[in-house]
């Protein structure tokens, strides 16, 4: 549960348009947990697309966030500034859109479109974290001494000895990297001289090899070609020769065949090279400053680092981590009655000023009640000053605006009532009352402290199983990870073999030729793979994909959600999935949510929603597609979506559903719970509801699908 | 199944189809039996939607013949062009007598198709055309023979039906649907417009007809009345395409080139399209070229499927023997790319990929269009002929 990386609670989205506001999403939470796929299923209108949108920061400039909240990372995403959101936008959460033509840039190369985030990406990077790094160990430093005021002397000297193998691990790191990019660099090289000679163009050889010995020179480190420095030396020896002999080669006279051998000979070395594990750096820069002279080898060095200094720093770190929750725990204790009167006092009618200054002084204490040293953020309690004051400004102004909303619409209401009563042709309506539901407005003041209340009592219960030593080790890898992204190196060739291979796997011929193209050049399914790469480039932590395959042919469609299937599988990055191909949602989904006007209707696993679907609407879309044993007449869904300017009153699906009840007219039907992970909301669910069986399609095909799996199992049994 | 006669509605023979040097379609050959839907897929660029609208002469072809109801319709002429170069190398070279007689011959056969082929391809219409007219002229006669006192009425009345047929063209027989509902209707035009501009277009004058025409069209399609009178832009995607339907099906085709008709629309959208293409086919004895590359759907909907791979026909068969038995390799990889609404046996499901350059050796023994099976064809060499052969044994 504490894995989620994004979570939207109680979203609500309105567009302002001439014949009113249109409600495009009425109240939808779910969490997206890191690793997972998420898919969101409905029809065109059902607010699939708008809820993505909300989440890159993207919403058209008539909507109306009406309340809720995005967390992600500490932060709401709907109440940063732009300039963090950019930051955040495709960078850490990225999105495939529906329409390759409009977002590409016509006039920009489609490399440059594709590496363009990449190499943005690795200038911040550095410096971000390098700010991070420094900022953690400081905190970590303060911390601990603020655990155990007994021994200074020795806190100071262990965190000393950390930074400066540290710092030594980082120099190695950087020496390393930058070997490594020649290594890669002169890789790219020869691939594209291999390319070149095969296509016969003018080459000058004799530049070329001159050039690729001296840079096989720079790519000696002893922590990377140790074990190959002769190799290489034999290699450069080779190329000097070669180059003295060797002139420009042109159509008529092409590259010697012992030079095109030579070559493809420093490519497979410099591929051995290239695809080398990462050496510990940490554990390097341990051995180097605590057993100078010594050589050890990484296991030993590992070994050393774990047995000579984790022993005594890691118990230390513990301390440290033990005494920040404790403090925090008791800080939450402390706060939570605060909270709960909190929120009985907005319930209750309060002037604006009141409530702001209360706000203020609520987020003070909640603040100081934050555990600084938990590596996942709690974005509630981050971001509970912007969500409070957000909802309380909100209730304000549109406290404030209702009457006068509803004074214009009575005004000119008047004024074409007494136009048409004089017998003018009016042919002009009038903009309906844009009014806020207030009490609406102020519940979700409440949730906000609700939902911060709620979460405090579940740490204060769960603290004492809290597993300190893992939350150590976090902080640990944190660590690692910032000062290796500290030295972290990409220079525009090897981002240019980067985009080259990742145009490959999306199944773009021929890439080195086309990274040269403009959009216009290809097709629209060639359009749409190039989006695709795009949003892959910059390595996101949350990838948005916007019915990403649905103008692509099967093949195509398979290799591309293969693709991102395994990348998800590489990256451990989560992915929100919108589409309206239940076989492509069966395919990656690990979690599915319906959506149907705005709401989430049902809500569950993959092998909930295909094998024990329950709500009307999901029925209706499964057995509205054939598969590959349909034979008998399609079960389409009479009518259309509703209009969503005038939201019906009870469930919006009622007009179109078979098994509507007189209730489902009159009101919406809460989210019922099926099991752990599966929540559907119908009125079918409820205790006293009639029986309703499932249409015979379905449950058919899942007799079907479930025979099929027996038979599978019992092959491959079989065949054991 | 209405009209199941073995009756050939449409021939297409050798169809080739150039843009300068890319070969959009090569060499397809097929039949579409009268009252049978006829399934194209493959992947886009494939050459599918090339196909279908050549048959409509939205396109002059290259090659190879077309023929509805037994009339040529579209004719190419690369193909006899290319028999006289031929000819005329070896004219060249011949040195007998005899041989150069029968070189010239080719020659002046060859020139003779090409003469017959640009006038069918020109005048198809015409000949249609004239041969409608002869035909209600003979009634006419007919009539006006046995009638003695209401000749006046029986001359008008055939006057002006002669004067339509004078302006019908065989090609409107074949009417396409296609795949953007958006952007194929005028969005200036109310739908009544739309959907009768067929009618006036070939002639017909009486409002009061057209209005009932297209009112009947309208409730045929699942539209109403009121809608007459409207602009496109106030219809739904799924109400648009039924427009689109409306306005084919008005000029009573005997088949329809259905070029993607659902891939644009929402999900529950598509199945009322496809059953009311359904609908539409069961009550006007409709035949159905449906291209689209949503396999599901085309196997629901068709009774023969086409699959095409880089301009070539690779395997047709009937949509059952298919999806059971699929030979070539292509195909193969084009099934196990399906998704399907499964999400047990779709994570663990393998996808074939296909090789063009690795799966077949056609060096030396040149690949054809041959039937395997009864009604199963598939493009193969002698070698892989008789090993398919092997292979649907094996299965049976």
């Amino acid at each position: 549960m504490k894995d989620n990386i994004l979570e939207v609670k109680r979203l609500k989205i309105a567009f302002r348009t001439q014949a009113g506001t249109l409600k495009a999403v009425r109240d939808i939470s779910f969490d997206l947990q890191r690793g997972r796929t998420l898919a969101i299923v409905g029809e065109s209108g059902s607010g699939k697309s708008v809820t993505s949108r909300a989440v890159m920061g993207i919403l058209a400039g008539n909507s109306i966030v009406e309340g809720g909240e995005i967390f992600y990372d500490g932060k709401d995403l709907l109440r940063i500034a732009e300039e963090d959101m950019q930051k955040i936008r495709g960078d850490k959460i990225s999105m495939i859109f529906q329409d390759p033509l409009s977002s590409l840039n016509p006039i920009v190369k489609i490399g440059k479109q594709i590496t363009e985030a990449m190499l943005l990406k690795s200038k911040t990077g550095r410096r971000e974290s390098a700010r991070a790094y420094k900022k953690l160990l400081a905190l970590l430093r303060k911390t601990a001494h603020e655990a155990n005021a007994a021994q200074p002397e020795r806190i100071d000297s262990l965190f000393d000895t950390f930074a400066a193998f540290c710092t030594e691990g980082t120099k190695l790191e950087d020496a390393y990297n930058n070997a490594s990019v020649h290594a890669q660099e002169l890789a790219a090289m020869i691939d594209d001289f291999l390319f070149k000679a095969e296509k016969k163009q003018n080459l000058d050889v004799r530049q070329t090899l001159r050039d690729y010995a001296s840079r096989l020179r720079r790519t000696k480190d002893p922590l990377l070609t140790a074990d190959c420095d002769s190799d290489l030396n034999a290699l450069e020896a080779e190329l000097d020769k070669a180059a003295s002999g060797a002139g420009k080669a042109t159509a008529e006279k092409l590259v010697p065949g012992e030079i095109i051998a030579l070559l493809r000979r420093t490519r497979a070395l410099l591929e051995t090279i290239n695809t080398k594990p990462r050496p510990d750096f940490m554990a390097i820069g341990y051995a180097r400053t605590k057993h100078p002279g010594e050589t050890l080898t990484p296991a030993q060095a590992a070994q050393a680092l774990d047995g000579e200094f984790m022993s005594e720093f890691l118990p230390l770190l513990d301390k440290a981590v033990q005494f920040s929750m404790g403090r925090s725990i008791s800080a939450k204790k402390a706060l939570l009655p605060r909270l709960r009167e909190a929120q009985k006092w907005y319930a209750s009618d309060f002037a604006r000023k009141e409530g702001l200054s209360r706000a203020k002084s609520l987020t003070k204490e909640v603040e100081s009640s934050i555990d600084r040293l938990e590596v996942v953020k709690d974005s509630a309690a981050y971001a509970f000053g912007s969500s409070l004051t957000g909802a309380i400004e909100r209730y304000f102004s549109c406290k404030e605006r209702n009457p006068r909303e509803e004074a214009r619409f009575a005004r000119q209401n008047a004024r074409r009532e007494r136009l048409i009563a004089r017998g003018r042709n009016v042919t002009w309506k009038v903009v309906p009352a844009n009014v806020y539901d207030l009490d609406d407005l102020r519940g979700n003041i409440i949730t906000v402290v609700e939902r911060l209340a709620d979460r405090y009592e579940a740490d204060v219960e769960n603290a004492a199983n809290e597993d300190i030593r893992a939350r150590t080790n976090a902080l640990v890898n944190a660590l690692r990870a910032d000062s290796s992204q500290m030295v972290a190196r990409l220079t525009k060739r090897m981002a240019r073999e980067r985009a080259i291979k990742l145009m490959e796997e999306v199944g773009i011929h021929e890439p080195r030729q086309r990274f040269y193209q403009y959009p216009f050049e290809f097709s629209g399914g060639m359009r749409q793979r190039i989006v695709i790469a795009i949003a892959l480039a910059a390595d996101p932590d949350i990838l948005i994909c916007d019915e990403p395959t649905t103008a692509l042919d099967v093949t195509i469609q398979a290799q591309i959600l293969e693709l991102i299937n395994r990348l998800k599988a590489e990256r451990n990055f989560s992915v929100i999935f919108i589409t309206h191909d239940l076989g492509v949602v069966a395919n990656m989904a690990d979690d599915i949510a319906v959506m149907y006007a705005g709401k989430i209707v049902e809500y569950g696993t993959a092998d909930d929603i295909f094998y024990d679907p329950r709500h009307p609407y999901t029925w209706a879309l499964l057995s509205s597609m054939p598969d590959l044993d349909t034979k008998e007449k399609l079960e389409a869904i009479p009518g259309t979506p509703p209009n969503m300017i005038y939201p019906p009153k009870g469930d919006a699906f009622a007009d179109r559903n078979r098994y509507a009840m007189q209730i489902d007219f009159e009101q919406q039907p809460p989210m019922f719970r099926v099991s752990e992970t599966h929540t559907a909301a119908t009125w079918l669910l409820h205790p006293d509801a009639p029986k309703v069986e499932v249409p015979k399609v379905i449950t058919d095909r899942i007799a079907r699908m479930r025979a099929k799996e027996a038979n599978q199992e019992g092959g491959a049994a079989h065949a054991e | 199944m209405p009209n199941n006669t073995n009756e050939t509605l449409l021939r297409v023979e050798h169809l080739c189809q150039f843009f300068g040097p890319v070969k959009a379609v090569n060499d397809v050959s097929f039949d579409i039996k009268r009252g049978e839907v006829f399934g194209l897929v493959g992947e886009s660029g494939c050459g599918k939607t090339t196909t279908g609208r050549s048959i409509i002469r939205i396109y002059n072809i290259t090659s190879g013949s077309i023929y509805f109801k037994g009339q040529r319709i579209c004719a190419g002429t690369l193909s006899y062009e290319n028999a006289i170069r031929e000819a005329r190398k070896a004219l060249r070279a011949a040195t007998s007598p005899e041989e150069k007689e029968r070189l010239r011959k080719t020659i002046e056969e060859n020139r003779a198709a090409i003469r017959s082929a640009k006038h069918d391809h020109k005048h198809s219409d015409e000949d249609y055309a004239k041969g409608l007219v002869a035909h209600l002229e003979k009634e006419r006669d007919e009539a006006l023979a046995k009638a003695g006192a209401d000749a006046v009425a029986i001359r008008k009345e055939y006057a002006e039906k002669i004067r339509i047929a004078k302006k019908t063209r065989l090609i409107t027989n074949i009417q396409m649907i296609f795949q953007d509902p958006v952007a194929s209707l005028n969005p200036r035009m109310t739908v009544r417009e739309i959907i009768a501009e067929g009618l006036i277009i070939q002639g017909v004058r009486d409002q009061k007809y057209i209005d009932e025409k297209v009112y009947e069209i309208l409730e045929l399609v699942g539209l109403t009345r009121d809608h007459a009178g409207r602009y496109p832009h106030e219809f739904s995607g799924g109400q648009k395409q039924r427009i689109g339907i409306a306005r084919s099906v008005i000029m009573q085709p005997d088949m329809l080139i259905a070029d993607e008709p659902v891939s644009a629309l929402d999900v529950s959208i598509q199945a009322q399209v496809i059953n009311l293409l359904g609908d539409l086919r069961d009550r006007l004895g409709l035949t159905i070229l449906f291209i689209a590359h949503d396999l599901s759907v085309v196997k629901y909907f068709s009774d023969r499927i086409g699959v095409m791979y880089y301009g070539e026909m690779v395997e047709l068969a009937t949509s059952d023997e298919l999806f059971a038995h699929p030979l070539h390799p292509y195909t193969r990889s084009l099934l196990s790319s399906i998704p399907l609404p499964d999400p047990r046996t779709e994570k663990k499901r393998t996808r074939i990929t296909y090789n063009r350059l690795a799966e077949h050796d056609y060096s030396v023994d040149k690949p054809s269009l041959r039937e395997v099976a009864p009604g199963h064809f598939v493009q193969c060499n002698d070698a892989e002929f008789a090993r398919y052969q092997a292979k649907l044994k094996e299965q049976a």
